[in-house]
């Protein structure tokens, strides 16, 4: 019996092979498109959960309200390690991390600028399980001066793995010890290339860290390790007694208008939480994670229903197979197991092209997923598993319609060919379609939304000039680095293609200083915390930030470099002050005057509103070397510049980039939607022409008497393309008329995310659904005319 | 009449059709016997019910009202699933149209009765080839229909309304699309089947057709008006 319903089901697909290929073509697209995307999102969620005790583990976050504003810090302090080891017993270990900045390591000849440098103490590894290629994790972080690096690094220094254990990294101005290697081994909000024991950190910088036991400090990552997970709650309970014992009176003693609450992080929520600033990596957005999976099962249905829609309109024609065999005695059961395993088939095949297409583009889609799967993913067992259930979704689900409605033929019915049945229920048939065409005009609308937004964000004057600025970064570090600093200036801008140069530690769309500042206020002094970017006397100049009021610093006053200030009109705004300049403003050391007030500029994405921003004057420091340099001969502008580099510096790799595309790389995720969306928007609207395509054949063919007669009595070839077109174009209307609230809605909520938007004008709607319209139009064309030029005569003798 | 020789016994047979305002009676009160081994052929003008009560005999469709017995079981009112389970373990059909499946050839649309009774592989190559030894088509065993003539396909079609032995094989106008050689072949392989013990009803328009019943059944608006035996038909039986 099987291989009965196996040659039928074989010989129909053979047979109508422009309806199989559409069928398995499209379903083919929506399973590759939903593998890959199950990739993505199964990639995504799958943060932390290669850490053996990742339930068990905890991050304390600590929130601050101060003068009626909050911050939300993914750090906290020093001092909360030991008073939390003191006070909860419960607790198996706590650990803490520092990041290191940036920074050069030599070993031997080789050097390179390294990031992604943490400072862990021993029990770090007791808690995360790293698992180590070589040395102990019990032992590596004891004594100071050493290093556990990841494979990628051992490769990269020492050429391989087994070399890399007992030999000596060079920093400036310390020897690391190579004590561990660890696997470079599934995803982390903890990115490290290299963990340094802390003990060098805590001794060398005693004298900075005047506040050990100041609880505003932050600069440290803590992680707890509960004994079980039930203690979660009851410890954060825990924790607001806690803050009542160290803290308040530290904040009393210090006569802060403040409070601070610490907040329990669950290790496996921490990267998609984007509540917390100063986190190690940049959190992910669980939007985007939702709205990719979306939009695989979109594409899957829309497959799905070109299969349900062609099989039942083409039902007419396995009516007279279907009354046979429940002549000759066929249940109705066995009658559906046919139409489903047959379904089963086709998804079978689908699933198989769709694994083939996959393997085709998982190149592609890696470089815009910036992810790394490999073509042999499908053998893993989740991957399976999902096409298993994509199999048995599309067999079962899609086909039981089909399935159901043939198998209810009547035989009495169908075997007298004067009553083959119509095809179906032709009301849910348009019902799918309009679904079919919303679904695409959603996803037409939100690309072209999202490319008008990007296109917005990048071309939007940000109050400084982020073109043509080359940057160069300056390590840590290396004190004989910034001795050099005035030198190369001058050199640099002895090239006439080299306008301006400046010497900064912050640039925009970096994570700023967030520091305490005392303001004067009608003769009181209020405490504030503000952004701080430390620059350089031509800062200002080079960046094309415009000055509104006041001056800029000047090297003609001596003072300016522990005297003076520059903010900018936010800062004036939130210090509420009428006229800022000459006002008093306490910065760490300095006791200092505000002498100008530059416009607003946006330091950050355009996610955010311009923030309050003090300019502070550093002579020379690391960070960053800015460069605006002319767009003419800029390849040997650059060489220029990496010759002067290489004579300052020669121990030194130069590593640089443009500033626009630095502050361009903020918009990452949306830039991502923005390709997902464009390419799948082409997939749906395609799958879903497909589908048209179809259905258009199927009702040409079945009103071929019609138009014959209609014919005879003398219609155009024009009045029956119209006639045949005008149904469908009736359903692309109606799914025009569906899709443009539920886009509306979804975009206008998306532009949420940012604080400078486009808005959702008329005519984004407009183009998308008249689009659609034509595109439908097109499609169903082909099948109309070859109805409407066919010959009459024949189409009525064959009656 | 011995009631144990009765294949099928219906009283009182009603058919109604009801579309939104008009009811069509299709049958009107019928009632006939047929008794194992019988040939019937019912005949009658178009629109007289002739196949809704061929229908109605083979389980396709059921009654309004009145009673039908099959081999003394009343089955009026029995479950699809249940008439589909008589039908392939009884009933052979035989249509105008032929009605063999495109997609299968000759010997796959023979064989599938076989394979919802559940033979088995070897049985069913045996007897599938055994039917289509007796039909003369067993050469064109791997063609698909559509290669066939007419009488090739009507045939096929018997043969595969024989292939599960079947106790009574029901033929809607088993000639009406054939030229009249091809129509005489037909009725005599189903004549043939008669006289192998196999029951057959026949609706037909055709009276040279009825000539190989025994029995021939007249039927006007749905009621039986006349019941003819065949002189000649008995007449050759007794020789």
């Amino acid at each position: 019996m099987l291989q009965n319903y196996f040659k039928i089901a074989i010989r129909n697909i053979v047979r109508n092979k422009v309806y199989s290929a559409i069928n398995i073509v499209g379903l083919a697209i929506g399973i590759s498109a939903c593998i890959l995307i199950f990739l993505y999102v199964q990639d995504e969620l799958s943060y932390e959960s290669h850490f053996d005790k990742a339930d068990r583990i905890v991050r304390i976050a600590s929130e601050i309200k101060n003068e009626g504003q909050i911050d939300r810090f993914a750090l906290s302090p020093p001092v909360l390690a030991p008073n939390l080891i003191q006070d909860f017993p419960e607790l198996e270990h706590v650990t803490q991390l520092l990041e290191a900045q940036k920074q050069t390591i030599w070993y031997k000849e080789k050097s390179f600028n390294e990031d992604n440098l943490l400072y862990a103490d021993s029990s770090f590894f007791d808690i995360f399980n790293y698992e180590f290629i070589a040395g102990d994790p019990g032992t590596a972080l004891h004594e100071p001066n050493t290093i556990v690096i990841s494979e990628t690094m051992a490769q990269k220094y020492f050429g391989s793995v087994d070399k890399a254990l007992g030999e000596v990294l060079t920093f400036n101005p310390d020897l690391y010890h190579v004590t561990g290697v660890f696997r470079d081994k599934g995803h982390s909000h903890i990115k490290a290339n290299a963990f340094l024991a802390r003990s060098t950190f805590d001794r060398q910088r005693q004298d900075v860290l005047t506040g050990t036991n100041h609880w505003f400090n932050m600069n440290r990552y803590t992680y707890v390790l509960l004994k079980d997970t039930s203690q979660i709650q009851p410890f954060q309970d825990k924790l607001k007694a806690f803050v009542a014992t160290h803290v308040t009176p530290w904040i009393k003693e210090n006569n802060l208008n403040a409070s601070m609450t610490f907040i329990l992080q669950p290790l496996s929520s921490i990267h998609f939480d984007t509540v917390y600033r100063d986190d190690i990596t940049p959190a992910g957005n669980i939007n985007y994670v939702y709205i990719f999976a979306a939009v695989a099962v979109f594409l899957l249905l829309i497959a799905s229903i070109n299969y349900m829609n062609l099989t039942t309109a083409r039902s007419a024609k396995r009516a007279k197979e279907v009354g046979l065999r429940k002549v000759v005695g066929a249940y109705r059961s066995q009658i559906i197991s046919q139409f489903m395993g047959e379904s089963l088939l086709i998804t079978l095949v689908s699933v198989l092209l769709a694994l083939a297409l996959v393997q085709i583009m998982i190149p592609m889609f890696n470089t815009f997923t910036g992810k790394q799967f490999e073509s042999g993913f499908f053998l893993q067992k989740e991957v399976l598993l999902a096409l298993l259930a994509i199999v048995v979704f599309i067999g079962v689900v899609a086909s039981s319609y089909p399935a159901i409605f043939l198998s209810g033929f009547k035989p009495v019915d169908v075997l007298k060919t004067d009553k083959a049945p119509k095809g179906g229920n032709a009301i849910l048939r348009k019902t799918l379609v309009v679904v079919q065409f919303a679904i695409s005009l959603i996803m037409i609308i939100g690309t072209i939304v999202v490319f008008n937004q990007m296109h917005f964000l990048k071309n939007r004057d940000l109050g400084f000039n982020k073109e043509q600025v080359l940057v160069i970064e300056i390590p840590f570090g290396d004190s004989t680095l910034i001795q050099q600093i005035p030198g190369i200036k001058h050199e640099l801008l002895s090239n006439p293609n080299i306008e301006q140069v400046s010497n900064a530690q912050d640039i925009p769309a970096e994570s700023l200083n967030n520091l305490l500042v005392f303001a004067e206020k009608d003769g009181k002094t209020l405490q504030n915390s503000m952004n701080v970017m430390f620059v350089d006397y031509d800062f200002i100049d080079a960046m094309g930030i415009e000055l509104k009021e006041g001056r800029n610093y000047s090297k003609d006053y001596q003072t300016d470099l522990k005297g003076a200030l520059v903010i900018n009109e936010a800062a004036a705004r939130k210090m509420e002050w009428q006229e800022p300049i000459g006002k008093r403003l306490e910065l760490l050391d300095r006791d200092a005057k505000v002498i100008g007030v530059v416009k607003d500029f946006n330091v950050k994405s355009l996610h955010t509103n311009i923030e309050p921003i003090i300019l502070a004057l550093v002579l020379e420091s690391p960070g960053y070397l800015l460069m605006r340099i002319k767009p003419q001969n800029m390849a040997s502008t650059i060489s220029f510049i990496e010759n002067k580099w290489r004579s300052h510096y020669p121990k030194h790799p130069m590593e640089y980039f443009f500033m626009d595309e630095f502050f361009d790389k903020q918009y990452r995720a949306e830039e991502k939607m923005l390709t997902i969306f464009g390419y799948f928007a082409g997939l749906t609207i395609f799958i879903a022409c497909l589908g048209l395509f179809g259905l258009a054949s199927f009702t040409a063919e079945q009103r071929t008497k019609e138009i014959g007669i209609r014919k005879v009595l003398g219609s155009s070839v024009s009045g029956i393309v119209i006639l045949l077109s005008m149904n469908f174009a009736l359903l692309v209307l109606i799914s025009i008329v569906l899709a443009i609230p539920i886009a509306w809605y979804g975009m206008n909520k998306w532009l949420q995310d940012f604080a400078y938007r486009v808005e959702l004008s008329w005519w984004i709607f407009a183009v998308a659904g008249l689009g659609a319209m034509v595109i439908a139009l097109l499609t169903i064309s082909y099948q109309a005319l070859k109805a409407a030029i066919a010959d009459p005569v024949r189409a009525l003798r064959s009656e | 009449m011995n009631k144990e020789e009765l294949i099928i016994e219906t009283e009182n047979l009603q058919k109604k059709y009801i579309t939104d305002t008009v009811e069509t009676t299709a049958l009107a009160g019928v009632d006939l016997k047929i008794k194992k081994g019988e040939f019937v052929a019912i005949m009658g003008p178009s629109g007289c019910g002739k196949s809704t009560l061929l229908n109605i005999l083979g389980m396709l469709d059921s009654p309004s009202s009145g009673a039908f017995r099959f081999l003394g079981q009343d089955i009026s009112k029995a479950t699809e699933r249940q008439r589909a389970k008589l039908r392939k373990e009884n009933l052979g059909f035989v249509f105008q149209s032929f009605n063999l499946i495109d997609e299968l050839t000759v010997e796959e649309n023979i064989a599938l009765p076989l394979a919802y009774l559940g033979v088995s592989k070897a049985d069913t190559e045996k007897k599938a080839r055994e039917a289509m030894e007796r039909m003369g088509i067993a050469h064109r065993r791997n063609h698909f229909p559509q290669q066939l003539s007419g009488g090739q396909q009507q045939r096929a079609a018997i043969a595969r309304a024989t292939v599960s032995n079947p106790s009574l094989i029901l033929a809607d106008e088993p000639t009406g699309n054939l030229d009249s050689v091809h129509g005489r072949e037909v009725m005599s392989l189903l004549s043939e089947l008669n006289e192998a013990g196999t029951t057959v009803v026949m609706v037909t328009h055709s009276p040279s057709d009825a000539e190989y019943a025994h029995r021939i059944v007249n039927l006007f608006d749905g009621q039986i008006v006349t019941e003819n035996l065949n002189v000649r038909r008995h007449a050759t039986e007794l020789l």
